[in-house]
């Protein structure tokens, strides 16, 4: 449904986004994960055609999206960065007036605009003025806006940045919803979100892309895995009983209580599979040590990066795939 | 043509639902108010009129009451048309939608001439007060309305190119003041300058256009300017929304 080919986009000498590369399939939510600043909204609106790209492509639906701009627009309903609307008008009317400049007729527009207002849960809201509406309505009257003609893409850009828990719990479940049924290209800053929503994900750095692929597995890092290990005895004879255990590296160590009552908080790295586990229980048991709680750690988006750039290349795409154009003057 | 009267219907409800419109508008009118009495004074105490043989002649671009506050209100009539909207961030809503950047400025320049129109009616009045106690050239009156409409064409157009361009409301009200302004001022240099250099600065003047046209006298060659400035500005501004300023 979109594909994406070396896009690029450079500000003097800087490049805001320097050659990324991936695909949406129709029915899929794929999550666009990368800190502030990383590139994420230019990206997007390269893709929408609010901004020219400096090289690459873009197809949206089979359609060149630099090329035929207009015709490509159809294909996807976008809600912008912080979902400016117009604070003047009424929520119903702002879409009718939406619905008109995406080409609907004045009743295919009635009815695009009370279904999308029921789909986006802010029918209730609908005859009050957007400037007076909470952020999470402004929200989801941007997400209702992009709904208005049913279109087979939505391309959202951090639409639960500024809600509250709830909202946010809301808007992700909207999302998940249209699994199957329409492809989502969907920006964030936040893993859990990606994690909560979406089926695939494209990670962004300063510019590059970093990494794709499955977000539980990204989340949980691959090869290894980090676990938090709790249990009576000494960091010291932990330390002595895990050193034979293979491919267990110890990142951290906590010590409470003394003698007897001493108890040890471990952070460590060990390869997957249960072969491992069983190692680590073994040894544990063999020093006479034992466990009293042992959990995964996960990751937050810095250890993503840091793993994505450093150690685990293997899922990398953007450097294989990326092949910019020429560069545009 | 349908997303442009969806534009310019927006815009003029936009408008209309902002104080800006009535705070310039009835300032104008005010202003007029006040220079037309003073003008009508000037003819009951019988003075001479230097050229302009009767009050509506004079009121229209007659006298420097009338340029003045224009150079201002044009700005802040036409700078909400395109900055406002990049200020507010609704700009790049808007043009990710199948809309097309032609159909964006013909929209919001329908919607400036409206404002312009806006500020003329109410002063219909004024002729009808005049034809009550006096004559009233009705080809004269015509051809003055007809010279503010030509004039709206070119201001409006310059306004909205300014709005183009601009970054924010401020920034578009002041370029567009300066520009107007600096157009308005090379006009009156006419009068120090001599041979061709004062043949196109008369041409540039809206000022001598308006006498003109207030003694009934219905030149072409000043239609052709408004048109042909309005058709470049706006060409201009439709590339203008093309181009973004670096965040």
């Amino acid at each position: 449904m979109l594909e994406v080919e070396g896009l690029t986009k450079r500000y003097g000498a800087r490049l805001a986004v320097d050659g990324i590369s991936f695909s949406v399939a129709a029915g899929d939510v794929v999550g666009f994960l990368g800190p502030n600043g990383a590139g994420k909204s230019t990206t997007l609106r390269m893709i929408t055609g609010f901004l020219a790209p400096t090289a690459g492509r873009v197809r949206v639906g089979g359609v060149d999206a630099i090329r035929a701009p207009t015709e490509a627009r159809r294909l996807f309903g976008y809600m912008p960065e912080g979902v400016p609307l117009h604070h003047e008008m009424r929520a119903r009317e702002y879409l009718a007036f939406r619905a008109e400049l995406k080409g609907l007729g004045r009743q295919g527009a009635k009815k695009a605009v009370d279904r999308s207002l029921e789909q986006a849960g802010v029918a209730d809201a609908a005859d009050r003025i957007v400037g007076q509406l909470s952020k999470g309505y402004r929200q989801r009257v941007g997400l209702a806006d992009a709904l208005l003609t049913d279109p087979p893409l939505l391309i959202l850009d951090e639409p639960t940045a500024g809600l509250d828990p709830n909202q946010i719990r809301q808007i992700r479940a909207l999302i998940r919803s249209f699994r199957g049924d329409k492809a989502v290209f969907v920006s964030t800053h936040i893993l859990p979100e990606v994690q909560a929503t979406c089926d695939r994900v494209v990670i962004i750095d300063r510019g590059r892309m970093v990494g794709e692929g499955d977000p539980t597995e990204l989340a949980g890092g691959g090869e290894t895995q980090r676990l938090r290990l709790r249990g009576p005895g000494s960091a010291a004879a932990f330390r002595a009983a895990l050193a034979g255990v293979r491919g267990a590296a110890i990142e951290g160590a906590r010590e409470d209580g003394a003698g007897s009552d001493a108890e040890t908080t471990l952070e460590l790295k060990l390869p997957r599979g249960d072969a491992s586990l069983d190692a680590l229980f073994a040894a544990v048991v063999a020093a006479g040590l034992g466990i009293r709680a042992l959990e995964p750690v996960e990751k937050d988006l810095e250890d993503v990066f840091a793993s994505l750039t450093t150690e685990d290349r293997a899922t990398v795409g953007a450097d294989e795939s990326a092949a910019p154009g020429e560069e545009a003057p | 043509m349908k997303p442009v009267l969806a534009i310019y219907r927006r815009e003029l409800r936009a408008f209309f639902a902002s104080p800006v419109a009535y705070i310039v508008i009835i300032a104008w009118l005010y202003i007029c108010g006040l220079s037309y009495w003073a003008i009508l004074s000037f003819f009951a105490d019988g003075a001479s009129s230097g050229g302009s043989d009767n009050p509506l002649a004079m009121f229209f671009g007659g006298t420097i009451l009338f340029w003045l506050p224009l150079l201002v209100f044009v700005p802040v009539l036409t700078m909400r048309l395109l900055a406002g909207e990049r200020a507010s961030g609704t700009l790049e809503a808007l043009l990710t939608t199948p809309v097309t950047a032609t159909q964006v400025v013909a929209g919001k320049y329908l919607a400036g001439l409206t404002y312009w129109v806006a500020l003329w009616v109410p002063t219909l009045f004024f002729v009808v007060i005049t034809a009550q106690y006096g004559d009233v050239d009705p080809g004269a009156v015509a051809a003055s309305y007809l010279g503010l409409f030509g004039i709206g064409v070119f201001y409006v157009s310059a306004g909205l190119l300014g709005s183009a361009l601009a970054p924010t409301q401020v920034v578009s009200a002041v370029l567009t003041f300066f520009f107007i302004g600096a157009l308005f001022i090379l006009g009156i240099l006419q009068f120090v300058t001599y041979d061709l250099t004062r043949e196109v600065l008369a041409y540039l003047s809206v000022w001598t256009h308006m006498s003109d046209f207030a003694k009934g006298v219905v030149d072409t060659r000043y239609l052709v300017f408004y048109v042909s400035f309005a058709t470049l500005a706006l060409f201009l501004a439709v590339r203008a929304l093309a181009w973004r300023p670096v965040k």
